[in-house]
C-alpha cells in the first residue's frame, strides 16, 4: 500500500495545508494507486501505517524551511534536523522528527518516506489557509497526487 | 513546611493543548492556587450556522483530531433529534462500537504515553524504551487496534465518513466485523498485561481524595454512552437524574478572570466529568470483566481520587472490548442489512449529550424548514473539569505544604492531577520546523 498522509490541525491556519491537501485530494479521487489520509491531532498515528506492507509514503505537512512562504519542497527525512525542543513527543504539540526517531527505537519498519513540506506564511489560531497558500492550493494537490505518479513511472 | 514557594508551569507538557500551573506561597501564606486556560475561543458554532444539516456534522468533526467521533456521533444525533430522525437498532449498534473504539484509542494514549512517564519518573516515552520496551510495544499494538477498530465502523478513526444523519453510509462486511471480532479477542492478553503494569506503579499514584459531584450520561440497560438522560452521583451515593434538553441547567457555564475557558457548575461549586465519573455513576451497567480488573486495581464506586480517573480509563478499555464483542455477536446473528438512511420528518431543534473520553459533549442545533442550520451550542467536557481541577489545587496545595513536599514535588503532584483530567483544551500546532544538512 501507498499512503499520502496530511498531518497538522485545522486549528493552526497554514499548519493545516497537510490535512486540506489529504481530504481534497480524496475528495477529488485523486487518490489513485494510493490511499489520503488526514492525521491531525495525534502524530502518533502514523506509526500505524508504517510496516512491511507499506510500499511508499508522502507526508504532507507545513514546515519552516527558510523559503518564501508558499514555497514547498520534497525532501528525505535524512535530508533535515528539527529546530523544535520538546521534551518528549506528545499528542497535539508534536514533532514528526520524533515519530521517526520513536519507530527507529522500537525496530519498527519504517517504509521509504518523502516529506513535502509548504512553507507556511502565518500559523496563528485559526481556521482556513493564507492567501499565500490558498492561491497555490492547485499546484500543490497537483504535486502531492503528480508525486505517486512519478513515482508509479520510475 | 515550605514557606515560600514559586510554581510556574506554562504551558504543563503532556496535556492536550495549553494549561498554565501557578502556585505562589508567601511566608506560609498561599496567595496564588491556579489552573488557568489561555487558549482562545474558536466560534465552531458560528462555522455551522447557514449550513444543511448534511454538512454539519463533517465541520464539528474538526473541532478535534482526538475527539472526531464523538463529536460527528455528537452532531448527528442532535440534528437526528432536531428532525425527527429515528435510527435503527443496526445503527445504534454500530455507533456503539464506533464510540468504544475511540474511548479505547483516546484512553490508552492518555496512560501508556501521557501518563505513565509520571509513574515510571520518565518525562516522556523515550526513556521507557531502553527500560520498559515491552511496555512502549504493548501500547502502540493497543494504540494499533483502536485506531483500525474505529476505521473499520467509521471508514476512518479521525473524522469519521460513515456516519451521517439517519445512519451509516456504508457498513463493514459480516466477514470484516467477524475478524475485527477475533483482533479483539486477541487483545486481552495485552490488557492483562496492562493491569499488571499498572499494578506494578499503583504506588506511585497519589493518594489524594476531594468528593465532588460526579456526571454521567446514563441508561439503566447498558453503560452510557449517547442514549438516556444526565445522572450525578456525590460522594454519599445521593443521586440526580436529569433530561438531556436541561443541559443548559445542569452545566450552568461562567467565566473567570483566571481562563479563557468556560467553567460550569451543578450541585456543588463544581463537578467532575469523565471515565471516573462514569465508573461512578454507572458501575452497576459495567461488563463483568471489567468488574473484574476494577477490583484487582483496587477501584471500587464511589472513588474520589481524582488520580484514578486513569485507572478508571483501564476499566473502561476492558468494558469497550467485551461489550463490542458481544454487540458484534448480536450484529452477526441478525445478519447486516442495506437500511438506507432514515429520513428526516420535520425541522426544528435537538440536543445530545455523548460521552467522549474525556467527560460529556453537548452539542444543541436548530433547523429551518430548508434544514438549515439557525443555531449551535456544543460545551466540551475539559471545560467542565476546569471547575473541578481548581477545587482540587485549593485543597491539595494545602495538604502538599502540611506534609514537607519540595517545591519540585508539589509541582509534579499538580502536573499529574491535571494530566489525570487528561484535559483536552484545544489544538495546537504540528508544523515542521527544520534544518537542511544536506
Amino acid at each position: 500500500m501507498r499512503y499520502l498522509i496530511g498531518i497538522g490541525t485545522y486549528m493552526g491556519l497554514d499548519d493545516s495545508i497537510g490535512l486540506r491537501i489529504a481530504e481534497e485530494v480524496a475528495a477529488r479521487g485523486l487518490d489513485r494507486g494510493f490511499r489520503a489520509i488526514e492525521l491531525p491531532g495525534n502524530l502518533l498515528d502514523l506509526l500505524h501505517y508504517f510496516g512491511p506492507d507499506t510500499a511508499d509514503m508522502l507526508v504532507v505537512d507545513s514546515a519552516r524551511m527558510g523559503l518564501a512562504p508558499g514555497e514547498y519542497r520534497f525532501f528525505s527525512p535524512d535530508d533535515v534536523v528539527t529546530r523544535k525542543s520538546l521534551e518528549g513527543i506528545s499528542t497535539h504539540e508534536g514533532d514528526l522528527m520524533k515519530v521517526f526517531e520513536l519507530a527507529r527505537e522500537l525496530s519498527v519498519t519504517v517504509p521509504p518516506v518523502t516529506l513535502m513540506g509548504i512553507e507556511p506564511a502565518t500559523i496563528v489560531p485559526e481556521m482556513g489557509l493564507s492567501r499565500a497558500l490558498e492561491e497555490r492550493f492547485g499546484e500543490y494537490l497537483a504535486a502531492a497526487a503528480g508525486f505517486f505518479g512519478a513515482e508509479r513511472a520510475r | 513546611m515550605l514557606q515560600n514557594v514559586d510554581i510556574d508551569i506554562h504551558h504543563l507538557t503532556r496535556v492536550e493543548g495549553h494549561g498554565n500551573i501557578v502556585v505562589n506561597v508567601t511566608d506560609g501564606t498561599i496567595e496564588t492556587c491556579e489552573w488557568q486556560v489561555p487558549e482562545n475561543p474558536r466560534f465552531f458554532e458560528a462555522m455551522v450556522r447557514g449550513r444543511h444539516y448534511s454538512e454539519v456534522a463533517r465541520i464539528t468533526s474538526r473541532i478535534c483530531g482526538i475527539c472526531a467521533v464523538g463529536h460527528t456521533l455528537a452532531s448527528v444525533t442532535a440534528t437526528e433529534t432536531a428532525l425527527g430522525i429515528e435510527v435503527t437498532p443496526q445503527t445504534r449498534k454500530l455507533r456503539t462500537i464506533l464510540k468504544h473504539a475511540e474511548n479505547f484509542d483516546s484512553h490508552v494514549l492518555h496512560v501508556y504515553v501521557l501518563v505513565a512517564p509520571d509513574l515510571f519518573g520518565a518525562q516522556s516515552v523515550f526513556p521507557l524504551i531502553p527500560t520498559h520496551g515491552e511496555v512502549v510495544v504493548r501500547a502502540l499494538r493497543l494504540k494499533r487496534l483502536g485506531h483500525e477498530w474505529g476505521s473499520l465502523i467509521g471508514g476512518r478513526t479521525t473524522h469519521p465518513v460513515t456516519v451521517v444523519p439517519g445512519g451509516f453510509t456504508s457498513l463493514p462486511s459480516a466477514a470484516d466485523l467477524a475478524a475485527l471480532r477475533e483482533r479483539l479477542l486477541g487483545a486481552v492478553p495485552d490488557l492483562e498485561a496492562t493491569v499488571e503494569t499498572i499494578l506494578s506503579v499503583a504506588d506511585k499514584l497519589p493518594a489524594f481524595d476531594r468528593p465532588t459531584e460526579y456526571m454521567a450520561v446514563h441508561e439503566d440497560g447498558q453503560y452510557g454512552l449517547f442514549t438516556g438522560s444526565v445522572e450525578t452521583i456525590l460522594a454519599n451515593g445521593d443521586r440526580a437524574r436529569y433530561d438531556i434538553e436541561d443541559y443548559l441547567s445542569i452545566t450552568n457555564e461562567f467565566m473567570l478572570p483566571q481562563s479563557t475557558a468556560k467553567h460550569t457548575r451543578n450541585r456543588l461549586r463544581s463537578y467532575a466529568a469523565g471515565a471516573l465519573a462514569r465508573f461512578n455513576v454507572n458501575y452497576d451497567q459495567l461488563h463483568p470483566e471489567a468488574k473484574k480488573v476494577a477490583e484487582a486495581l483496587g477501584l471500587a464506586p464511589i472513588c474520589t481520587n481524582p488520580y484514578m480517573n486513569s485507572v478508571a480509563q483501564v476499566v473502561e478499555c476492558v468494558h469497550a472490548v467485551y461489550e463490542s464483542i458481544r454487540l458484534i455477536d448480536e450484529l452477526l446473528e441478525d445478519g447486516l442489512k442495506d437500511e438506507g438512511l432514515v429520513q428526516p420528518t420535520r425541522f426544528g431543534s435537538g440536543i445530545s449529550a455523548v460521552e467522549v473520553p474525556r467527560g460529556i459533549l453537548y452539542h444543541d442545533y436548530s433547523y429551518d424548514e430548508n434544514g438549515l442550520c439557525t443555531r449551535a451550542n456544543c460545551i466540551i467536557p475539559t471545560n467542565q473539569n476546569h471547575g473541578n481541577i481548581q477545587a482540587d489545587f485549593e485543597d491539595l496545595v494545602p495538604q502538599l505544604l502540611e506534609s514537607g513536599a519540595s517545591e519540585e514535588d508539589m509541582a509534579l503532584k499538580l502536573s499529574m492531577l491535571v494530566r489525570a483530567y487528561d484535559p483536552c483544551i484545544s489544538c495546537s500546532t504540528h508544523y515542521l520546523d527544520v534544518t537542511f544538512v544536506r
